[in-house]
């Protein structure tokens, strides 16, 4: 038995469990997508009102019939409902997302111009908020048991707090009483400081509690003490160490954070006059622009798979203990 | 036009802060600063030219540029800046040829001539006449083009003839005395006819007109660039100057969020807010740098209208019973700080031809309870609310919360507790727009309450004339209150037709006088339309005929 053959022996388990999981978590990201379309084509249907309306400038037009009817033959409405249904499938699976009934353009395009500014926004946030998470734990575990209930009423309070709230008060004190930044989003970097600050607040305080707790148990452990024994320094075991086991539950649920920052973003997108996903959503969803919501909704749930899957990898990568299970 | 003077204290303290900044500055005002109710003397100083304006707009960010697609409030805003019409209204409020030169009507009142004025061109070098007049008339019938409020006003038009280039005969199906009116709003603007040939994409990214500027850009989400129209020729001298805007451009932004809004105000970022909340401009009012610009839309006023079309407001005596049970001073006055006088009719106060009936609106619990007595809703259960016939007097109030601004939404809150003490069951529903119009085309409501802009009187014919209770192929209808009264309806055909000036004054207030006395509506207030500004921006004042702001006049002092 040559070596080579021993080895492929050795991958072959390897690669199927990869390919399975791989095939697993694409099957699973195709369903939730066709999920969220489903959900998306029948639960506006059941809005009252005609979407002939919605595309004839709103459901107070006065349109005529005969241009009701005429929007009504160009966007497929007049089709029964089933195969209306299957044929937003058909074109959504060809990468076809249709119209946008308010703004008239392809929402591809419309996407394509909003999502850069919404995952700057989103990405940031995400990285400010590890920054806080981890600064806080670090400084937390240091400082003993007084510095430890100060770092966890913090995280309590800022996880807590609603995304709206924060913006508001936000705007009041650095942009009305001191001044030091615009209260509303301009293309300048100085305009995205107050949203991605209202944004990774509530997200730092949730990681924070979680990736703190991981690290006090960490600090206890054997391989802890080991260090020590080996005469490690404390801090030494806290960055070599605990903060590895700290990062875990945090990458874990940083999915889970970025489907949240998208959520926060159809907030923090109006408050600061943003351009982006979140606010074309709610004004989407105003005017009943189906194809439009049914875009954004998708590249939201298509970012949440991606982001599942890539917060999968990472933790197995920081964690080879997860791989054996 | 629809200037209400700032409070007395504004007015004071605004010209106490400009006679110290005057005396700082080491100089006296050359002549007394003018009286007029404008802020003139807060305004003195050398216009300067250049600098871009940026306007902070919270109505929701057109999907088309062009108000013949559609027509809504907030397009007539933007597009005020860029697009002109044929007849607009003075600062006294009277209409006005602007593109137009003259009309003449023929004595049937069926053949209306139009006469364009020569000299004025479209910024893209299309010279203004009567084929382009005929052009966007045409535009806006077309079906494709999906206009709603412009395809209205211009119903009436049979056909259209050029005569010659300064003139165009319209054929009209019945005569129309609010025709003129019709071209004076924004929806009905004159668009350039080459541009209307593009695609309706391309012209509803930039619509060219004979404006005092035109669209440089639109970034979705973001804001539209207008630039200055260095050729601009304003059609009939006014007060102001001649040539170009001393503006270079306007950058129009949009920050739906109401307090948002007022920090950029504050901050500098922006020099104008529309949709300013009465909580704001009461902040406002305590500052010496931000100026208030109260310009109420005209058309109908703000009002709840009171179904007749089913139990219990077919009875008039129930509808009268809950209008007296309804508190609605003591509540507009606490809510609106005071920036909301109370309306009683039907119209707009910037309607010239609006008929109020104060006296018919008092808050009375009184001869409310008398009434409902009366029409047998005399016992009451256990919680307090009247019931008849094992049927509890209740009320279903649909609110759309994107058409009704929070102190509006606590005002109908107040009524409803008002009403209670009456009781009235008054079920007040938040919905989204598409849900709002759904349980009125279910016609499942006793209270409605729905803004409506239209210039001059003939709105009444929308709101009120039994033809407006038909619903139109999308389910709308305009007549909430479904009042149905032949006698009314030949009020209002009558007034809608007459060419006799005086004649329809007298039809439009007997029509006014029979829908408030029949207890069909509850007048709140003017359509709000607020503005705040910095003070930095002079010259603001100028508005069109549905009161949007036109800032051909105004410039940034530094």
């Amino acid at each position: 038995m040559s070596t080579s053959t021993i080895a492929r022996q050795r991958l072959a388990p390897i690669l199927g469990r990869t390919a399975r999981w791989v095939l697993g978590k694409l099957g699973g990201g195709i369903f939730v997508l066709w999920a969220v379309a489903t959900a998306i084509f029948f639960g506006i249907r059941m809005i009252p009102g005609d979407p002939a309306e919605a595309i004839m400038g709103g459901p107070g037009s006065q349109a005529s019939a005969e241009a009701l009817a005429a929007a009504r033959a160009e966007y497929g409405l007049d089709q029964p409902l089933y195969v209306q249904y299957f044929s937003q499938l058909w074109r959504l699976a060809t990468g076809d997302m249709g119209t946008s009934y308010s703004l008239k353009t392809p929402v591809a395009e419309v996407l394509g111009e909003l999502i850069p500014p919404t995952l700057v926004l989103a990405v940031l946030a995400l990285v400010v908020a590890w920054a806080l998470a981890l600064v806080l734990a670090v400084i937390s575990t240091r400082s003993g048991a007084v510095g430890t209930a100060i770092a966890s009423g913090l995280e309590i309070v800022s996880a807590a707090v609603p995304h709206f709230w924060l913006a508001s008060v936000l705007i009041m004190l650095f942009a009305t009483a001191l001044g030091w930044l615009p209260p509303v989003s301009t293309s300048t970097p100085a305009g995205l400081v107050l949203p991605v600050i209202t944004l990774a607040l509530p997200l730092a305080g949730f990681l924070g509690q979680v990736m703190r707790d991981t690290m006090a148990r960490a600090q206890r452990s054997a391989f802890a003490l080991s260090a020590r024994a080996r005469g490690e320094s404390e801090i030494g075991v806290l960055l070599r160490h605990s903060l590895r086991h700290a990062a875990l539950p945090g990458i874990a649920l940083s999915g889970w954070a970025f489907g949240s920052l998208l959520s926060g973003a159809v907030v923090v997108e109006s408050i600061f006059a943003r351009p982006g996903l979140g606010r074309s959503l709610l004004s989407a969803v105003t005017a009943r622009d189906i194809p439009l919501v049914t875009g954004v909704a998708l590249i939201s749930a298509a970012a949440y798979v991606v982001i599942m899957a890539l917060s999968d990898i990472a933790e197995r990568l920081a964690d080879p203990r997860i791989q054996a299970s | 036009m629809n200037y209400v003077r700032p409070k007395a204290t504004r007015l004071f303290s605004a010209a106490a802060a400009v006679a110290a900044a005057l005396v700082l500055a080491g100089c006296a005002p050359a002549s007394p600063a003018p009286e007029s109710g404008s802020e003139a003397g807060s305004e003195a100083g050398t216009p300067v030219t250049g600098g871009t304006l940026v306007y902070a707009s919270g109505d929701a960010e057109p999907t088309c540029l062009d108000p013949h697609v559609g027509g809504n409030y907030p397009q007539a805003l933007v597009a005020s800046q860029y697009l002109e019409t044929l007849y607009t209204k003075d600062a006294s409020g009277q209409l006005i040829p602007w593109l137009a030169e003259d009309s003449t009507v023929s004595e049937d009142g069926l053949l209306r001539t139009l006469k364009i004025r020569e000299g004025i061109s479209f910024t893209d070098g299309t010279a203004l006449d009567a084929a382009a007049v005929k052009a966007n008339f045409e535009h806006l019938l077309d079906p494709e083009t999906a206009s709603s409020t412009g395809f209205l006003a211009l119903g009436k038009i049979a056909s259209m003839k050029v005569v010659n280039t300064t003139t165009l005969e319209l054929t009209l199906s019945t005569p129309d005395s609010s025709l003129l009116e019709s071209f004076s709003m924004p929806w009905v603007a004159i668009e350039s006819p080459t541009a209307l040939k593009r695609s309706q994409e391309d012209n509803c990214a930039a619509p060219v007109g004979t404006g005092p500027f035109k669209v440089e850009s639109w970034k979705k989400q973001d804001a539209v660039n207008l630039v200055r129209n260095a050729d601009y020729v304003q059609p009939v001298a006014t007060e102001g100057h001649d040539g170009a805007a001393y503006l270079d451009a306007i950058t129009w932004r949009f920050i739906p969020e109401a307090a948002t809004r007022y920090a950029a105000l504050q901050s500098g970022e922006v020099q104008i807010i529309d949709n300013a909340q009465p909580d704001t401009i009461a902040a406002a009012a305590k500052t010496q740098t931000i100026k208030h610009l109260d310009a109420p839309r005209p058309g109908a006023s703000n009002r709840i209208e009171l179904n007749s079309s089913k139990a219990p407001f077919n009875d008039a005596s129930v509808r009268e019973a809950f209008i007296h049970a309804v508190n609605v001073d003591a509540s507009i006055d606490s809510l609106f700080f005071g920036t909301a006088p109370r309306s009683y009719s039907p119209l707009s106060s910037a309607e010239p031809l609006a008929y109020s009936a104060e006296s018919l609106f008092a808050y009375d619990p009184a001869k409310a309870s008398e009434l409902l007595d009366a029409a047998g809703w005399s016992e009451r259960d256990a919680e307090g609310y009247r019931v008849k016939d094992g049927t509890r007097l209740t009320l279903t109030f649909p609110v759309s919360t994107s058409q009704s601004i929070p102190a509006e939404q606590s005002l109908f809150e107040q009524l409803q507790a008002t009403a209670k003490e009456s009781g009235f069951d008054v079920k007040i529903k938040l919905l989204d727009l598409s849900s709002w119009y759904g349980e009125l085309f279910k016609n499942d409501y006793n209270l409605v309450s729905a803004p409506y802009t239209k210039v001059g009187p003939s709105v009444l014919s929308v709101l009120f004339h039994s033809d407006s209770t038909i619903p139109a192929p999308s389910g709308y209808f305009a007549n909430l209150s479904q009042v149905k009264d032949p006698s009314l309806d030949a009020l209002l055909d009558t007034a809608g037709s007459t060419k006799d000036e005086a004649e329809r004054k007298d039809l439009y207030s007997q029509a006014q006088k029979k829908v408030l006395e029949g207890y069909y509506l509850l007048p709140l207030y003017d359509q709000q339309n607020h503005f705040l500004y910095s003070e930095k921006l002079r010259n603001v004042g100028a508005t069109t005929a549905v009161a949007t702001p036109t800032f051909f006049d105004s410039w940034l002092a530094n």
